[in-house]
Protein backbone atom coordinates (compact mmCIF):
# COMPACT_ATOMS: atom_id res chain seq x y z
CA UNK A 1 0.00 0.00 0.00
CA UNK A 2 1.30 3.65 -0.93
CA UNK A 3 1.80 5.93 2.05
CA UNK A 4 -0.68 8.32 -0.19
CA UNK A 5 -3.34 5.30 0.54
CA UNK A 6 -2.24 5.13 4.16
CA UNK A 7 -2.81 9.15 4.99
CA UNK A 8 -5.97 9.12 1.96
CA UNK A 9 -7.84 6.78 5.16
CA UNK A 10 -6.41 8.36 8.04
CA UNK A 11 -7.79 11.69 6.94
CA UNK A 12 -11.25 10.03 5.68
CA UNK A 13 -11.55 8.34 8.82
CA UNK A 14 -10.95 11.40 10.94
CA UNK A 15 -13.20 12.78 8.95
CA UNK A 16 -15.69 10.61 9.63
CA UNK A 17 -15.18 10.03 13.29
CA UNK A 18 -15.72 13.97 13.58
CA UNK A 19 -19.17 13.66 12.08
CA UNK A 20 -19.96 10.96 14.29
CA UNK A 21 -19.53 12.64 17.32
CA UNK A 22 -21.17 15.52 16.05
CA UNK A 23 -23.76 13.13 15.29
CA UNK A 24 -23.28 11.34 18.57
CA UNK A 25 -23.76 15.08 20.50
CA UNK A 26 -20.50 14.14 21.60
CA UNK A 27 -19.11 17.41 21.05
CA UNK A 28 -20.50 20.63 19.97
CA UNK A 29 -20.38 22.25 16.43
CA UNK A 30 -18.37 24.84 18.01
CA UNK A 31 -15.36 22.68 18.75
CA UNK A 32 -16.05 20.66 15.72
CA UNK A 33 -15.78 22.86 13.37
CA UNK A 34 -11.89 23.05 13.73
CA UNK A 35 -12.01 19.70 13.34
CA UNK A 36 -13.68 19.78 10.60
CA UNK A 37 -11.91 22.05 8.37
CA UNK A 38 -8.47 20.53 9.82
CA UNK A 39 -9.71 16.67 8.33
CA UNK A 40 -10.66 18.14 5.20
CA UNK A 41 -8.04 20.25 4.96
CA UNK A 42 -5.61 16.68 5.40
CA UNK A 43 -8.09 15.01 2.58
CA UNK A 44 -7.40 17.78 0.22
CA UNK A 45 -3.84 18.23 0.57
CA UNK A 46 -3.09 13.98 0.40
CA UNK A 47 -5.00 14.01 -2.56
CA UNK A 48 -3.60 17.15 -3.97
CA UNK A 49 0.18 16.70 -2.44
CA UNK A 50 2.07 18.75 -5.49
CA UNK A 51 -0.12 21.57 -3.92
CA UNK A 52 2.04 20.67 -0.53
CA UNK A 53 5.15 20.55 -1.77
CA UNK A 54 4.41 23.89 -3.56
CA UNK A 55 3.35 25.79 -0.03
CA UNK A 56 6.75 24.52 1.59
CA UNK A 57 8.67 25.23 -1.41
CA UNK A 58 7.33 29.09 -1.12
CA UNK A 59 8.33 29.09 2.83
CA UNK A 60 11.81 28.00 2.24
CA UNK A 61 11.01 24.41 3.42
CA UNK A 62 13.60 21.60 2.42
CA UNK A 63 11.05 18.51 2.95
CA UNK A 64 7.80 19.09 3.11
CA UNK A 65 7.59 16.43 5.87
CA UNK A 66 9.22 19.43 8.23
CA UNK A 67 6.71 22.09 6.96
CA UNK A 68 3.89 18.96 8.02
CA UNK A 69 5.81 19.16 11.85
CA UNK A 70 6.41 22.94 11.68
CA UNK A 71 2.79 23.47 11.20
CA UNK A 72 1.25 20.99 13.43
CA UNK A 73 3.32 21.82 16.19
CA UNK A 74 2.64 25.73 15.50
CA UNK A 75 -1.27 24.50 16.04
CA UNK A 76 -0.98 22.67 18.50
CA UNK A 77 1.11 25.08 20.59
CA UNK A 78 -1.47 27.80 19.97
CA UNK A 79 -4.53 25.07 20.28
CA UNK A 80 -2.92 24.17 23.81
CA UNK A 81 -3.05 27.98 24.71
CA UNK A 82 -6.34 28.46 23.64
CA UNK A 83 -6.89 25.17 25.90
CA UNK A 84 -5.78 26.91 28.90
CA UNK A 85 -8.03 30.05 28.51
CA UNK A 86 -11.22 28.17 27.85
CA UNK A 87 -10.14 26.01 31.02
CA UNK A 88 -9.53 29.11 33.15
CA UNK A 89 -12.91 30.24 31.92
CA UNK A 90 -14.36 27.07 33.19
CA UNK A 91 -12.73 27.45 36.31
CA UNK A 92 -14.14 30.64 36.82
CA UNK A 93 -17.50 29.32 36.67
CA UNK A 94 -17.18 26.89 38.20
CA UNK A 95 -16.27 28.62 41.37
CA UNK A 96 -18.68 31.41 41.05
CA UNK A 97 -21.48 28.89 40.84
CA UNK A 98 -19.67 27.15 44.11
CA UNK A 99 -20.26 30.22 45.94
CA UNK A 100 -23.69 31.10 44.58
CA UNK A 101 -24.88 27.48 45.42
CA UNK A 102 -23.03 28.01 48.71
CA UNK A 103 -25.19 31.43 49.06
CA UNK A 104 -28.40 30.30 48.28
CA UNK A 105 -27.84 27.43 50.49
CA UNK A 106 -28.03 29.53 53.54
CA UNK A 107 -30.68 31.64 52.10
CA UNK A 108 -33.23 28.25 51.98
CA UNK A 109 -32.19 27.46 55.32
CA UNK A 110 -32.69 31.19 56.82
CA UNK A 111 -36.32 31.74 54.90
CA UNK A 112 -36.94 27.45 55.91
CA UNK A 113 -36.37 28.93 59.71
CA UNK A 114 -38.53 31.74 59.18
CA UNK A 115 -41.30 30.39 58.22
CA UNK A 116 -41.51 27.58 60.44
CA UNK A 117 -41.39 30.40 62.96
CA UNK A 118 -44.30 32.08 61.53
CA UNK A 119 -46.63 28.55 61.76
CA UNK A 120 -45.97 28.42 65.78
CA UNK B 1 -24.84 57.61 58.72
CA UNK B 2 -23.16 57.35 62.64
CA UNK B 3 -21.15 55.11 63.72
CA UNK B 4 -23.17 52.45 65.67
CA UNK B 5 -25.66 51.93 62.61
CA UNK B 6 -23.33 50.59 60.36
CA UNK B 7 -23.70 46.81 59.92
CA UNK B 8 -20.40 44.85 60.55
CA UNK B 9 -20.25 41.15 59.20
CA UNK B 10 -16.94 39.21 60.31
CA UNK B 11 -16.26 36.28 57.62
CA UNK B 12 -14.46 33.59 59.14
CA UNK B 13 -13.17 31.78 56.09
CA UNK B 14 -12.63 27.96 57.65
CA UNK B 15 -10.90 24.67 56.04
CA UNK B 16 -11.11 21.66 58.44
CA UNK B 17 -11.03 23.80 61.71
CA UNK B 18 -13.38 21.77 63.81
CA UNK B 19 -11.20 21.76 66.86
CA UNK B 20 -10.62 25.08 66.26
CA UNK B 21 -13.98 27.21 65.26
CA UNK B 22 -16.13 27.26 68.00
CA UNK B 23 -13.70 29.00 70.42
CA UNK B 24 -12.96 31.68 67.51
CA UNK B 25 -16.43 31.97 67.42
CA UNK B 26 -17.04 32.52 71.31
CA UNK B 27 -14.41 34.89 71.85
CA UNK B 28 -16.03 36.84 68.98
CA UNK B 29 -19.51 36.82 70.96
CA UNK B 30 -18.00 37.44 74.13
CA UNK B 31 -17.02 40.65 72.90
CA UNK B 32 -20.80 41.59 73.14
CA UNK B 33 -20.26 43.86 69.63
CA UNK B 34 -23.27 44.43 67.34
CA UNK B 35 -21.86 42.17 64.66
CA UNK B 36 -23.15 39.27 62.22
CA UNK B 37 -21.03 36.22 62.35
CA UNK B 38 -20.30 34.00 59.02
CA UNK B 39 -18.33 31.05 59.38
CA UNK B 40 -17.63 30.30 55.06
CA UNK B 41 -16.81 26.67 55.27
CA UNK B 42 -14.93 25.65 52.25
CA UNK B 43 -15.87 22.34 51.97
CA UNK B 44 -14.46 20.80 54.72
CA UNK B 45 -14.01 17.23 55.46
CA UNK B 46 -14.61 17.55 58.96
CA UNK B 47 -17.20 18.61 61.56
CA UNK B 48 -16.60 21.95 60.73
CA UNK B 49 -20.03 23.54 59.45
CA UNK B 50 -21.79 21.13 62.43
CA UNK B 51 -19.73 22.30 65.09
CA UNK B 52 -20.07 26.19 63.93
CA UNK B 53 -23.95 26.06 63.55
CA UNK B 54 -24.53 24.26 66.98
CA UNK B 55 -22.98 28.17 67.79
CA UNK B 56 -25.91 29.66 66.27
CA UNK B 57 -24.35 31.56 63.89
CA UNK B 58 -24.41 31.76 60.12
CA UNK B 59 -23.02 29.19 58.32
CA UNK B 60 -22.35 29.21 54.66
CA UNK B 61 -21.00 25.74 53.32
CA UNK B 62 -19.55 25.79 49.85
CA UNK B 63 -20.10 22.59 47.97
CA UNK B 64 -16.51 22.04 47.56
CA UNK B 65 -13.14 23.48 48.43
CA UNK B 66 -12.21 27.01 46.58
CA UNK B 67 -9.28 27.60 48.69
CA UNK B 68 -9.16 30.30 51.02
CA UNK B 69 -9.44 32.90 47.83
CA UNK B 70 -12.80 31.67 46.96
CA UNK B 71 -13.91 31.38 50.73
CA UNK B 72 -13.16 35.04 51.43
CA UNK B 73 -14.54 36.18 48.15
CA UNK B 74 -17.91 33.94 49.19
CA UNK B 75 -17.66 36.22 52.26
CA UNK B 76 -17.39 39.49 50.63
CA UNK B 77 -20.37 38.42 48.00
CA UNK B 78 -22.41 37.70 51.06
CA UNK B 79 -21.63 41.76 52.52
CA UNK B 80 -22.82 43.23 49.68
CA UNK B 81 -25.61 41.48 48.92
CA UNK B 82 -26.92 42.21 52.71
CA UNK B 83 -25.39 45.16 52.22
CA UNK B 84 -23.18 45.53 55.17
CA UNK B 85 -21.29 48.50 55.57
CA UNK B 86 -18.11 47.01 56.87
CA UNK B 87 -16.71 43.37 56.24
CA UNK B 88 -13.79 41.65 58.31
CA UNK B 89 -12.23 38.91 57.81
CA UNK B 90 -11.04 36.71 60.99
CA UNK B 91 -9.13 33.45 59.97
CA UNK B 92 -10.68 30.16 61.60
CA UNK B 93 -7.99 29.22 63.48
CA UNK B 94 -7.84 30.81 66.85
CA UNK B 95 -4.71 32.37 65.84
CA UNK B 96 -5.92 36.25 66.01
CA UNK B 97 -6.66 37.40 68.94
CA UNK B 98 -10.07 39.11 68.94
CA UNK B 99 -9.52 41.61 71.47
CA UNK B 100 -7.98 43.83 68.91
CA UNK B 101 -11.15 43.69 67.49
CA UNK B 102 -12.16 47.06 68.43
CA UNK B 103 -8.72 48.81 67.40
CA UNK B 104 -8.58 47.07 64.45
CA UNK B 105 -12.43 48.23 63.24
CA UNK B 106 -12.50 51.99 64.61
CA UNK B 107 -10.39 53.76 61.91
CA UNK B 108 -12.90 52.32 59.13
CA UNK B 109 -15.88 52.96 61.30
CA UNK B 110 -14.99 56.50 61.75
CA UNK B 111 -14.24 57.03 57.71
CA UNK B 112 -10.34 57.47 58.19
CA UNK B 113 -9.37 54.78 56.03
CA UNK B 114 -10.91 52.31 53.83
CA UNK B 115 -8.93 49.06 54.88
CA UNK B 116 -6.82 48.05 58.03
CA UNK B 117 -4.82 45.40 58.37
CA UNK B 118 -3.81 43.60 61.57
CA UNK B 119 0.25 43.67 62.09
CA UNK B 120 1.49 42.13 64.58
CA UNK B 121 5.58 43.41 63.60
CA UNK B 122 4.31 46.90 65.02
CA UNK B 123 5.44 47.69 68.74
CA UNK B 124 4.03 47.55 71.14
CA UNK B 125 3.55 43.97 70.86
CA UNK B 126 5.64 41.25 70.55
CA UNK B 127 3.55 37.53 70.75
CA UNK B 128 3.96 34.85 68.21
CA UNK B 129 5.41 36.14 64.96
CA UNK B 130 5.64 32.79 62.81
CA UNK B 131 8.71 30.89 62.16
CA UNK B 132 12.33 32.17 60.73
CA UNK B 133 11.64 31.16 56.97
CA UNK B 134 8.76 32.50 56.97
CA UNK B 135 9.40 35.82 58.21
CA UNK B 136 11.92 36.05 55.30
CA UNK B 137 8.94 35.89 53.06
CA UNK B 138 7.00 38.47 54.98
CA UNK B 139 9.52 40.97 54.92
CA UNK B 140 10.44 40.46 51.48
CA UNK B 141 6.74 41.11 50.23
CA UNK B 142 6.11 43.91 52.94
CA UNK B 143 9.33 45.69 51.03
CA UNK B 144 8.41 44.48 47.57
CA UNK B 145 4.49 46.06 48.33
CA UNK B 146 5.70 48.83 49.98
CA UNK B 147 7.85 50.14 47.27
CA UNK B 148 5.24 49.00 44.48
CA UNK B 149 2.07 50.68 46.50
CA UNK B 150 3.63 53.86 47.95
CA UNK B 151 2.32 52.73 51.14
CA UNK B 152 4.13 51.27 54.16
CA UNK B 153 2.80 47.67 54.96
CA UNK B 154 4.88 45.49 57.62
CA UNK B 155 2.53 42.34 57.65
CA UNK B 156 1.38 41.91 53.83
CA UNK B 157 0.62 37.79 54.62
CA UNK B 158 -2.04 39.23 58.12
CA UNK B 159 -5.61 37.61 57.40
CA UNK B 160 -6.58 39.81 60.23
CA UNK B 161 -8.23 42.91 58.29
CA UNK B 162 -11.21 45.17 58.11
CA UNK B 163 -12.48 46.84 54.67
CA UNK B 164 -15.14 49.47 54.27
CA UNK B 165 -18.09 49.23 51.70
CA UNK B 166 -16.05 50.37 48.74
CA UNK B 167 -13.83 47.41 49.46
CA UNK B 168 -16.47 44.57 49.57
CA UNK B 169 -17.51 45.52 46.30
CA UNK B 170 -14.35 45.64 44.90
CA UNK B 171 -13.67 42.26 46.47
CA UNK B 172 -16.68 40.70 45.55
CA UNK B 173 -16.26 41.50 42.51
CA UNK B 174 -12.49 40.00 42.47
CA UNK B 175 -10.13 38.39 44.81
CA UNK B 176 -7.11 36.44 44.45
CA UNK B 177 -7.28 33.08 44.90
CA UNK B 178 -4.35 31.24 45.82
CA UNK B 179 -2.65 33.02 48.42
CA UNK B 180 -4.44 36.53 48.59
CA UNK B 181 -3.64 38.26 50.86
CA UNK B 182 -0.40 40.48 49.68
CA UNK B 183 -1.93 40.53 46.24
CA UNK B 184 -5.28 41.96 47.80
CA UNK B 185 -3.15 45.21 49.31
CA UNK B 186 -2.28 45.77 45.58
CA UNK B 187 -5.51 45.49 44.45
CA UNK B 188 -7.04 47.83 47.09
CA UNK B 189 -4.49 50.40 46.14
CA UNK B 190 -5.17 49.95 42.89
CA UNK B 191 -8.61 51.56 43.58
CA UNK B 192 -6.34 54.20 46.03
CA UNK B 193 -7.63 52.90 49.26
CA UNK B 194 -6.48 53.95 51.89
CA UNK B 195 -4.61 51.65 54.34
CA UNK B 196 -3.75 51.86 57.87
CA UNK B 197 -1.78 48.57 59.99
CA UNK B 198 -2.73 48.40 63.54
CA UNK B 199 -0.90 46.79 65.83
CA UNK B 200 -2.10 43.22 67.46
CA UNK B 201 -1.03 40.12 68.86
CA UNK B 202 -1.36 36.67 67.30
CA UNK B 203 -0.85 33.02 68.67
CA UNK B 204 0.46 30.08 67.55
CA UNK B 205 -2.08 27.96 65.75
CA UNK B 206 -3.58 25.18 68.31
CA UNK B 207 -4.72 22.48 66.11
CA UNK B 208 -4.05 21.76 62.65
CA UNK B 209 -1.39 23.29 59.89
CA UNK B 210 -1.34 26.40 58.56
CA UNK B 211 -2.29 26.49 54.79
CA UNK B 212 1.51 27.30 54.26
CA UNK B 213 3.87 24.58 54.97
CA UNK B 214 7.51 25.13 54.85
CA UNK B 215 8.41 23.70 51.47
CA UNK B 216 6.01 25.57 50.09
CA UNK B 217 7.33 28.84 51.16
CA UNK B 218 9.75 29.12 48.07
CA UNK B 219 6.84 28.11 45.72
CA UNK B 220 4.23 30.49 47.62
CA UNK B 221 7.26 33.33 47.03
CA UNK B 222 7.69 33.47 43.57
CA UNK B 223 4.25 32.97 42.49
CA UNK B 224 3.03 35.59 44.76
CA UNK B 225 5.39 37.97 43.30
CA UNK B 226 4.46 37.50 39.62
CA UNK B 227 1.13 37.79 40.74
CA UNK B 228 2.03 41.46 42.33
CA UNK B 229 4.12 42.31 39.53
CA UNK B 230 1.31 41.57 37.03
CA UNK B 231 -1.59 43.48 38.88
CA UNK B 232 0.30 45.96 38.59
CA UNK B 233 -0.30 45.84 35.03
CA UNK B 234 -3.97 45.08 35.39
CA UNK B 235 -6.32 48.46 34.71
CA UNK B 236 -8.89 49.75 36.86
CA UNK B 237 -12.37 48.08 35.94
CA UNK B 238 -15.79 50.06 36.87
CA UNK B 239 -17.86 47.58 38.65
CA UNK B 240 -21.48 47.06 37.74
CA UNK B 241 -22.57 43.67 38.53
CA UNK B 242 -21.27 41.76 41.30
CA UNK B 243 -22.93 39.34 42.32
Amino acid sequence: MSFKALTLILSIVMFAIVIELIRREKINFKYAFGWMIVSVLAIILTVFDTLLFQTADFFGFELASNFIFFTLLSVFVFLSLLMTVFLCQQNERNDKMAQKIGMLDLEVEQLKQKLEKEKK
Amino acid sequence: MNQSSKKILIIIPAYNEEGNIVKTIDELVSLQLPLTILVVNDGSKDQTALEAKKTGVQVLSLPFNLGIGGAVQTGFKYAYQHHFDVAVQVDGDCQHDVHFLKKLMDPVLQGEVDMTIGSRFIPPFTGYQSSFIRRIGINFFAGLISWLTDSKVTDPTSGFRVFNRKLIKVFADYYPSDFPEPEAIVIARRYHAKIREVPVEMRERIFGNSSIRYLKTLYYMIKVTFAILLDKIKTTKVHQDVI
